[in-house]
């Protein structure tokens, strides 16, 4: 076997010389020409008959050459330098069909790329399809939570699930002490979480559940990168004592590296959720304390089934419920995947849809390049074929060309997508899950360039596998009637398709200037926030905590250029804020509003300088004032919209809540405040009630807590300064500053991004239309020369015959333009929920979408068609 | 004298390598022998001789030299390799199973097989 195989090599390398085949032939015809002339012949007949019994010596040739292994790498060396002759001769086709599949799978790769985390990829659990995430949802709070007095009976009633595991809403701050004390973000789960999602620990072990008890031993686990990160990765950590908010606590575990909680959130610490079924039924007013809840489907148990299954369960809860929110509060499941994606789902089906319109157009334009190179080559073809080469050949031939153009477009294809991704990655929000962790999928690269290497292979063999007609040899147009027609119905696709991308693209980027351009109601250009962490373990009472704000307001008043300085739980327009239901106020003398009714109303606690540092006009009564803030009196200032809705057509200065309302118990209304954007940039604001926060223990209550600074100083001037003063009272307070106008942007980052995005790939659809437009107009000019030389010669003007070529390219533009449009009109409604105060019918986008691609359109026709007016018709009937 | 017969796809190999089992050939000595031995039944076309010695050199089953002929003439012999007695061997293994089974399907029992 080796032997055969280095014998194979050999031939491979030292090809035979052809002198001796020749000499051996030689020998073998002249012994037959001797047996003949021995038989009796004449030598010149003896030498015929001899030549006729061998037959074709080439052919003999041919076929010994063809014994030889590897003798059909010669033949595609050849091929491939015949296909880069005829790429050279033909520039204008080879660039555009090296842009087109360069574009077309670029940015299908990288679309993919990003789309396949968010819309296919796996979730890092075991079997995650059948986790799910359930709990109660309600106005105020859209992702399922549950109560802990609930809990406790939906552990021991429920049916649907092998198993259910509570995690703390959210993570919360905790003081690590060791040498040096550091702040970290610590969250809580039962010990049956881990074994949940099918998750070991990396170091250690999994709580235990006696750990997981009130009052049990004192654990803790730790993240894969505080191990790594803070203990620099010991091996001896587990068991090791650290101090936490002043209590040792005992290191279990250490997480696995790519561990993530199934919320997305950031936690470096732990600790057993620790569920006491007695407290449970006595905090937060006898509902206990709400928690996010997880749950394993039992095989074969569907979401729907588990729903039902556990809507007897709810009813039952229901009654507990007050009535105000009885009507408001249902029942959710729904699968881990769904809970992560949230709106992101919408946006990743847009996008890849959008992606596979312009690989639509990518392929239409591929095939119809290659298609009129086919028409183009019938005559070499015909050539070909007629001095013997076979069709096998031919299409050996033809598919050689088309896989070097196309592995030539999907390497530039990949090189584009790569660049794309880089830029997606830089320019995506926030919000976008794991579109950081994006980056270029080769299998999702190999697939795109397959695809429009197929259109290329399948219409490139096409035209060679037509019988070469023996008329195309002396035809002058040998572009057939049934190209031209397919060719046409192209071109007419690709602007349809155009027409649609674009018209939803237009619609988001004229969304995304309406909210930009949108009045907030405030001015946020010069404010600055200003965040501080304040270390529970020495700022443990209000009094304390209210006594830092104070003297850090203070001191920062004294800034040079210093306008304003407020102290505010939370800032329009997004983020966290606190909020209530309009029927919790009740005014005094009124009848209550209706429990449930009225939706909700958001509530900020600030000081009185809060209106001056935001610039929010006070239309009637007054602002607060400094000297309220040492008085007994809530005073409280309303929204227009909340005035408006209280108290119709009434001063609602000097009114009062009473004192057994659920919200603003006692306060009194002092004025009312313009409007302000407060539900995010696009949402329908709420109504809003301003309550000042006095200079009483009792109001500093709390986590959330900022100042605002407005300040004529730039911020990059007034940063270093808020620092220097923040560190002078309290040294170890970590702080976080951000222009107001920074956070603003990055609620804008979203409409941005998906504007940004689809217009990407909408223009990149366009240059692919027009490119095929263009490709065909003008292919179609050179094939009519002839005909335009004859109608010349006959008297026609330059203008008869712009008009010609002209308009057939106008027919195909308005006919796709009609489809295009119609089919905008009917795709539109899937982007209603993007859109912000833009009709899906606005009429300016499905005006101006169409007049812009004609316009281009008509350049890209009139071009060639110019150029056919310029024919000589000397020169084109002599070319016969 | 009666029709040539269509050689058997594969049957040409082994004819080749029987003939020059017994000695070093050259191509037409070849075609003339084989023509000889089936009494002019079997007429090698050279159109397929030559492919077909060429397929075994590369195949390794014979190797070639050149030699003068008693005409003191140049001719490129032909020898079987090692490798290629060996085929040879399972070449006439097969051949006999094939006709053996050939010949008991059409209900003829031969004495010898060919």
């Amino acid at each position: 076997m080796i032997s055969e195989l280095l014998t194979r090599l050999r031939f491979l390398i030292l090809r035979k010389r052809h002198r001796e085949f020749d000499d051996e032939i030689e020998f073998h015809l002249n012994e037959a020409i001797k047996s003949k002339i021995e038989d009796g012949l004449e030598p010149v007949e003896a030498r015929r008959q001899a030549l006729i019994e061998f037959g074709g010596i080439e052919l003999t040739r041919e076929q010994c050459e063809r014994q030889r292994p590897g003798w059909w790498i010669g033949t595609v060396i050849q091929d491939v330098r015949y296909a880069f002759r005829g790429f050279g001769r033909n520039p204008l086709f080879t660039i555009s069909v090296l842009i087109t599949l360069a574009l077309g799978i670029g940015s299908t790769t990288a679309v993919f790329s990003v789309v396949d985390l968010i819309l296919f990829r796996p979730l890092p659990y075991a079997e995650p399809s059948r986790i799910v995430s359930l709990g109660f949802v309600h106005p105020l709070e859209r992702q399922e939570f549950v109560m802990g007095r609930f809990y406790e009976e939906w552990q021991t009633y429920q049916t649907p699930f092998s198993a259910l595991a509570a995690q703390s809403t959210g993570v919360h701050h905790c003081d690590l002490i060791e040498n040096e004390p550091t702040q970290r973000s610590c969250i809580s789960f039962q010990s049956t979480f881990l074994p949940l999602f099918g998750i070991s620990p990396a170091l250690g072990r999994n709580f235990l559940p006696e750990e997981d008890r009130a009052n049990g031993p004192r654990v803790m686990m730790v993240s894969y990168g505080l191990w790594r990160g803070h203990y620099d990765a010991d091996p001896h950590i587990l068991n090791r004592m650290i101090d936490v908010d002043g209590n040792p606590v005992r290191i279990v575990g250490v997480l696995p590296k790519d561990f993530e909680f199934p919320t997305l959130e950031a936690a470096d610490v732990v600790f057993p959720l620790a569920l006491n079924p007695a407290v449970q039924q006595t905090v937060n007013g006898g509902f206990g304390e709400s928690m996010r809840l997880f749950a394993r489907l039992k095989p074969g148990v569907s979401v729907a089934q588990a729903f039902a299954q556990m809507q007897p369960l709810f009813n039952g809860d229901l009654k507990w419920f007050p009535p105000s929110a009885k009507s408001e509060t249902r029942l959710s499941i729904r699968t881990l995947r769904d809970r992560q994606m949230q709106e992101s789902r919408l946006v990743a089906w847009v996008l890849f849809c959008f992606v596979l319109a312009v690989l639509l157009i990518a392929c239409a334009n591929v095939s119809g390049l290659m298609m009129a190179r086919g028409a183009g080559r019938q005559r070499e073809l015909a050539v070909r074929s007629a001095i013997g080469a076979s069709r096998g050949r031919l299409t050996r031939q033809a598919l050689t060309e088309t896989l070097v153009l196309s592995s030539a477009g999907g390497l530039a294809g990949l090189a584009v997508a790569q660049a794309l991704v880089l830029v997606f990655v830089h320019l995506a929000p926030a919000g976008i899950p794991f579109i950081s962790k994006a980056h270029l999928d080769l299998r999702i690269g190999v697939f795109a360039a397959l695809i429009s290497c197929l259109c290329a292979v399948i219409v490139g063999i096409a035209t060679a596998l037509q019988k070469p007609k023996l008329a195309a040899l002396n035809a002058k147009t040998s572009m057939s009637r049934h190209h031209a027609f397919s060719r046409r119905v192209l071109v007419t696709t690709q602007i349809a398709v155009s027409i649609v991308l674009l018209s939803g693209a237009a619609l988001l980027i004229r969304s995304f200037m309406k909210i930009e351009e949108q009045n907030l109601g405030m001015r946020t250009d010069r404010a600055l926030t200003v965040e501080v962490t304040v270390p529970q373990l020495r700022y443990n009472t209000n009094q304390k905590v209210m006594d830092l704000y104070l003297r850090l307001e203070s001191s920062l008043r004294r800034l040079p250029g210093t306008r304003a300085v407020a102290v505010t739980d939370s800032t329009p327009p997004g983020g966290w804020q606190d909020g209530f239901r309009f029927s919790d106020l009740h005014v005094e003398g009124k009848p209550p509003t209706p429990a449930g009714t009225g939706g909700t109303v958001v509530g900020r606690f600030v000081t009185p300088d809060y209106f001056r540092a935001l610039n929010i006009q006070i239309f009637r009564g007054r602002n607060f004032a400094d000297q309220d803030r040492t008085q007994q009196q809530r005073e409280v200032i309303l929204s227009r919209s909340l005035a408006e809705r209280l108290f119709p057509g009434e001063d609602p200065v000097g009114k009062r809540f009473l004192d057994t309302a659920v919200s603003g118990a006692g306060a009194v209304v002092i004025g009312v405040a313009d409007n302000v954007k407060n539900s995010g940039l696009t949402e329908e604001s709420n109504p809003e009630m301003y309550t000042l926060r006095r200079s009483v223990s009792g109001d500093w209550s709390g986590d959330h807590l900022m100042l605002i600074v407005d300040s004529a100083m730039p911020t990059a001037m007034l940063q270093p300064w808020v620092r220097s003063e923040v560190s002078a009272i309290d040294r170890t307070i970590p702080l976080r500053m951000e222009p107001l106008n920074a956070s603003l942007r990055r609620l804008a980052d979203r409409p941005r991004f998906e504007a940004t995005l689809l217009g990407f790939f909408a223009l990149t659809g366009l240059v692919l239309s027009i490119v095929g437009l263009y490709g065909l107009i003008a292919y179609m000019t050179a094939q009519r020369a002839q005909e335009i030389g004859l109608r010349m010669a006959l008297g026609a003007t330059q203008s008869n015959i712009l008009r010609l070529i002209a308009n057939d390219g106008l027919r195909m533009v308005l006919v796709g333009s009609a489809v295009g449009l119609g089919i905008a009109l009917v795709t539109s409604h899937v982007l209603k929920t993007m859109l912000f105060q833009v009709s899906i019918y606005d009429p300016l986008t499905y005006i101006l979408i169409p007049l812009l691609l004609s316009s281009v359109a008509l350049v890209a026709i009139l071009i060639p068609a110019h150029a056919a007016t310029r024919v000589d018709p000397a020169i084109t009937l002599r070319a016969e | 004298m009666p029709p040539s017969i269509d050689l058997l796809q594969g049957t040409l190999d082994l004819l080749i390598l029987q003939t020059l089992a017994l000695e070093p050939m050259h191509g037409w000595g070849m075609a003339q022998r084989i023509q000889q031995l089936s009494k002019d039944v079997l007429q090698i076309g050279q159109g397929s001789l030559y492919p077909a010695l060429h397929r075994l050199e590369y195949k390794g089953w014979i190797e070639s030299e050149w030699h003068t002929t008693e005409n003191n003439r140049r001719a490129k012999y032909y020898r079987l390799t090692q490798t290629g007695k060996t085929q040879l061997v399972t070449e006439l293994a097969t051949w006999d199973r094939l006709s053996l089974a050939i010949a008991s399907v059409l209900g003829r029992v031969t004495e010898t097989s060919s």
